[in-house]
C-alpha cells in the first residue's frame, strides 16, 4: 500500500525544496542545473520554454539571466508519495521589472539510484492575477494624476486596490433599486 | 473626605470647583503633574498647555469667587485629539507633513464651546496618523501604551483620547470617530464613548479623514460626563457645512429617567458571529441587565462595511492628494500605500459604495421600528499586544489592524450615534459594547448608558497607576 507522507520523505525532500529555493534566489546555475535528474526524460515547462532533457534544462539555465531576489515562497505544499517519490507545489511571489507577479510552481522529486533526491518533471506558471490589470491600472492612474509610485510603495498600493476592488466588485453586484440616485444627498 | 482629580469624574470636579471646595488651579496642578509623571509610560500627550490650562483654570476660579457661574464643566480637565486645532499649537493630525504647518490661529469650535462651558484644556493628544488607524502605533510620535496593560495598543485612530482618560489624565477627551476611531479606543481602555450621529457636533477645526463619515465625540469616565461635554459642544455651526442648524436637546437633564419606554435588543448574524468569547460575553452580560431577550438584524452588514471601506479610502485619498504628490515619503508606511490606492479608486467605485448607503440607510430605519436601542460588540478582540500583527476571527488568522473595526465600521456608514459602554468582565480585560441608536437618539442610548452605570453592569474605573490624593478643603 503507498504511504503518504513518511515523517522522513517530508523532511528529507523539504529540505530539497528549501535548498533549490535559496539557489533559486541566488541565480546558483551550478547547483540549479544539479538539482535536476541528469536524464533525457528530465522535462521542465517553464513560464515561456518546454525544455526536454537534462541538457536543454542546463542550456536554458546558463544562457538566461534572471533577478529573484525578491521572490517569495506564498504556500508551500509536500505530498510524499512511498519511499520514493514526492510532489512538491508552491505559489511564489516575484518582482518583474517593478511588478509582483504571482505564480506557482510543480516538482515531481524521485530518489535516484546513486545520486538521491533529484526533479524528475517540473512546471512553472504564472497566475493570469488581477494583480497585473490593477497594477497597469495604478500606473496609469497615477501618471494622469500626477502621484509619484515609488517601487517600495508599489505592491502595498497594489495591494490596497486590490481590496478595494474585491468590495467594491460586492457592492456593484448588489442589485440596489434602479431609482437609488447616483449621487445621492445623504443626511442620517 | 479626600478628592482625587485623577479619579473624579468631570461631574465630581465641577461639583468641587463651583461650591469652591477645590480650585480649578489645585485640579489642573494634580493632572499636569501626573501627565508628567506617567508619560514614559504612556505616552499619551504630543503637547502639553499646561500655561493656558493654569490660565483658563485661573479664570474659572475667579468666576467662582466672584460669585458669577464658571459652567457646567467648571474645572474640568479635558485633552484632545491632537487634529483639533488649539489657538498658537501646530494641528499635526498625527503627521510629520503637518508639522510645517503655521500654529492654529484659533480654537476648534468644540475647543471654543468647551472652555465657554468651564473645561479646562490640558492639550493634544497622540493618534494614528490621519486618522487612518486602530492601533495609535505613530511611526513619528511613537505608539501610546494601554494605561490597563501598557505592553497593549490603547486602540486607534484617538489611542491618546483613551489612553488619558483611562489613566485619570483629564476626566474628558474630544476625539473622532469615522470607522470606529472612538468605539475602539473606548473598548481597549474600558471607559466610556459617544459617537454621535453625524452632523450633530461641529467638526469645524478638526483635521478631516473622511468627510461623509467624520464625527467628533467625548471619551469619560462617567455618563454624566458624556452628556455634560456633548451638551456644551452641541449646537448650529456655519463653519461646517453638515453641522445640524437646530441645537438638539440637552442630554444630561433626561440621563437618569430609566428605561421606561425604550425597547432593547441585540444584533443578531454577524453582530453575533466571529470575535474572542469576551466581546460576546460582555454583550450577553450587557443584555441581561437589560433584559433585552431579542435579536434583530441588519441587512448585508458586510456590503455596509464595504461600502464604509471604499468612501473612506476614496475620501481620504482625495483629502491627500497634494501631500502625496509633494511629501509621499514623509507619510506613515502604515497609511501611505493605503492613501495613495485610495487616491487611485475609480469613480464608478466610490458612487456605487454612495448609492449603497442611501439604500442601507432606509434598511436600517425600517429595524429601528421595532427596536430603538440596538446591543452589539465593539471590537472583536480586547486591547491586542502592541506587536501583535493577527487576530483570530471566526476560527481564522487575518490581519490585525484591518479587521479591528469589523463590527463599528458597518454601523457608521449611516452616522447612526454609539455609546461604547465599558465591560470589566473578572479576570478579562475590559472591552466595550455598542448601544446603537436611530438618528438623533443620544438621548435615548444615554438613559440606557447611565441605567447600566447605575446598576454597575458597565464601569469605566481609573487604570491603577498610582495616583496622589488631593485632600478637599
Amino acid at each position: 500500500m503507498l504511504e503518504i507522507n513518511l515523517p522522513e520523505v517530508v523532511a528529507e525532500v523539504t529540505a530539497c525544496c528549501e535548498a533549490y529555493e535559496r539557489a533559486l534566489v541566488a541565480n546558483d546555475v551550478a547547483a540549479l542545473q544539479d538539482f535536476f535528474w541528469d536524464s533525457p526524460q528530465a522535462i521542465r515547462y517553464g513560464v515561456g520554454e518546454q525544455l526536454y532533457g537534462a541538457g536543454a534544462i542546463s542550456a536554458f539555465r546558463s544562457a538566461r539571466v534572471i533577478n529573484f531576489s525578491a521572490r517569495e515562497v506564498v504556500r508551500f505544499e509536500l505530498l510524499g508519495l512511498g519511499r520514493d517519490c514526492a510532489v512538491s507545489m508552491l505559489e511564489f511571489t516575484v518582482v518583474v521589472d517593478g511588478r509582483v507577479r504571482r505564480g506557482r510552481q510543480t516538482q515531481v522529486w524521485a530518489r535516484i539510484d546513486g545520486a538521491g533526491w533529484r526533479i524528475t518533471s517540473a512546471h512553472v506558471s504564472h497566475a493570469a492575477s488581477p494583480d497585473d490589470t490593477l497594477d497597469r491600472f495604478a500606473e496609469s492612474a497615477a501618471a494622469t494624476l500626477g502621484l509619484p509610485l515609488a517601487a517600495g510603495h508599489r505592491p502595498g498600493v497594489i495591494a490596497h486596490l486590490g481590496v478595494t476592488a474585491a468590495l467594491a466588485g460586492q457592492l456593484l453586484d448588489f442589485p440596489l433599486p434602479a431609482a437609488t440616485e447616483i449621487a445621492p444627498v445623504f443626511t442620517p | 473626605m479626600s478628592f482625587d482629580p485623577r479619579t473624579a469624574t468631570g461631574l465630581e470636579i465641577a461639583a468641587h470647583v463651583r461650591t469652591g471646595r477645590v480650585s480649578a488651579r489645585e485640579v489642573v496642578a494634580t493632572i499636569l503633574a501626573a501627565i508628567e509623571e506617567t508619560h514614559d509610560r504612556l505616552n499619551a500627550f504630543t503637547t502639553v498647555t499646561a500655561g493656558r490650562a493654569l490660565g483658563e483654570a485661573d479664570a474659572v476660579d475667579a468666576l467662582v469667587r466672584a460669585g458669577r457661574d464658571p459652567g457646567p464643566l467648571a474645572g474640568v480637565p479635558y485633552s484632545v485629539k491632537n487634529l483639533f486645532d488649539l489657538a498658537g499649537v501646530v494641528t499635526i493630525a498625527g503627521s510629520k507633513i503637518n508639522r510645517d504647518d503655521p500654529p492654529a490661529a484659533r480654537d476648534a469650535t468644540c475647543v471654543q464651546r468647551l472652555r465657554a462651558a468651564g473645561a479646562v484644556c490640558l492639550g493634544a493628544v497622540n493618534m494614528g496618523e490621519y486618522a487612518y488607524d486602530f492601533v495609535t502605533l505613530n511611526a513619528h510620535d511613537g505608539p501610546t501604551r494601554n494605561p490597563r496593560d501598557p505592553a497593549r495598543s490603547a486602540g486607534g485612530s484617538s489611542g491618546g483620547s483613551g489612553a488619558s482618560v483611562a489613566a485619570g489624565l483629564g476626566a474628558l477627551s474630544v476625539g473622532t470617530d469615522t470607522n470606529g476611531s472612538i468605539r475602539v479606543p473606548s473598548s481597549f481602555c474600558g471607559i466610556w464613548g459617544l459617537k454621535p450621529t453625524y452632523g450633530r457636533l461641529s467638526r469645524a477645526g478638526a483635521f478631516p479623514f473622511v468627510d461623509s463619515l467624520d464625527t467628533i465625540g467625548p471619551f469619560a469616565r462617567g455618563v454624566a460626563d458624556l452628556a455634560l461635554a456633548f451638551d456644551a459642544m452641541a449646537g448650529p455651526d456655519p463653519l461646517d457645512p453638515v453641522c445640524a442648524a437646530t441645537r438638539p436637546p440637552s442630554l444630561y437633564p433626561t440621563i437618569d429617567d430609566g428605561l421606561a419606554g425604550i425597547r432593547v435588543g441585540r444584533l443578531g448574524g454577524y453582530f453575533a458571529t466571529g470575535g474572542a468569547p469576551v466581546v460576546h460575553a460582555a454583550v450577553d452580560h450587557v443584555a441581561a441587565a437589560l433584559g433585552a431577550t431579542r435579536t434583530l438584524e441588519f441587512p448585508e452588514p458586510a456590503l455596509a462595511r464595504a461600502a464604509a471601506y471604499v468612501i473612506t479610502t476614496a475620501e481620504g485619498g482625495a483629502l491627500h492628494r497634494e501631500r502625496l504628490r509633494r511629501r509621499a515619503g514623509d507619510f506613515d508606511p502604515a497609511t501611505r500605500d493605503r492613501f495613495l490606492a485610495g487616491a487611485l479608486t475609480p469613480a464608478a467605485w466610490y458612487l456605487q459604495a454612495q448609492r449603497f448607503r442611501a439604500w442601507w440607510r432606509e434598511a436600517v430605519a425600517t429595524v429601528f421600528r421595532d427596536v430603538d436601542v440596538l446591543i452589539a460588540p465593539a471590537t472583536p478582540i480586547a486591547a491586542p499586544y502592541a506587536d501583535q500583527q493577527t487576530l483570530t476571527f471566526a476560527g481564522r488568522e487575518l490581519p490585525l489592524r484591518p479587521n479591528i473595526g469589523v463590527f463599528t465600521q458597518p454601523v457608521t456608514l449611516v452616522g447612526l450615534p454609539v455609546v461604547a459602554a465599558p465591560v470589566h468582565l473578572p479576570g478579562e480585560l475590559p472591552v466595550a459594547v455598542q448601544l446603537i441608536g436611530a438618528p438623533g437618539t443620544e438621548g435615548a442610548l444615554l438613559r440606557v448608558a447611565r441605567s447600566l452605570e447605575v446598576a454597575g453592569t458597565c464601569r469605566a474605573p481609573v487604570a491603577e497607576m498610582l495616583p496622589s490624593p488631593v485632600p478637599a478643603r
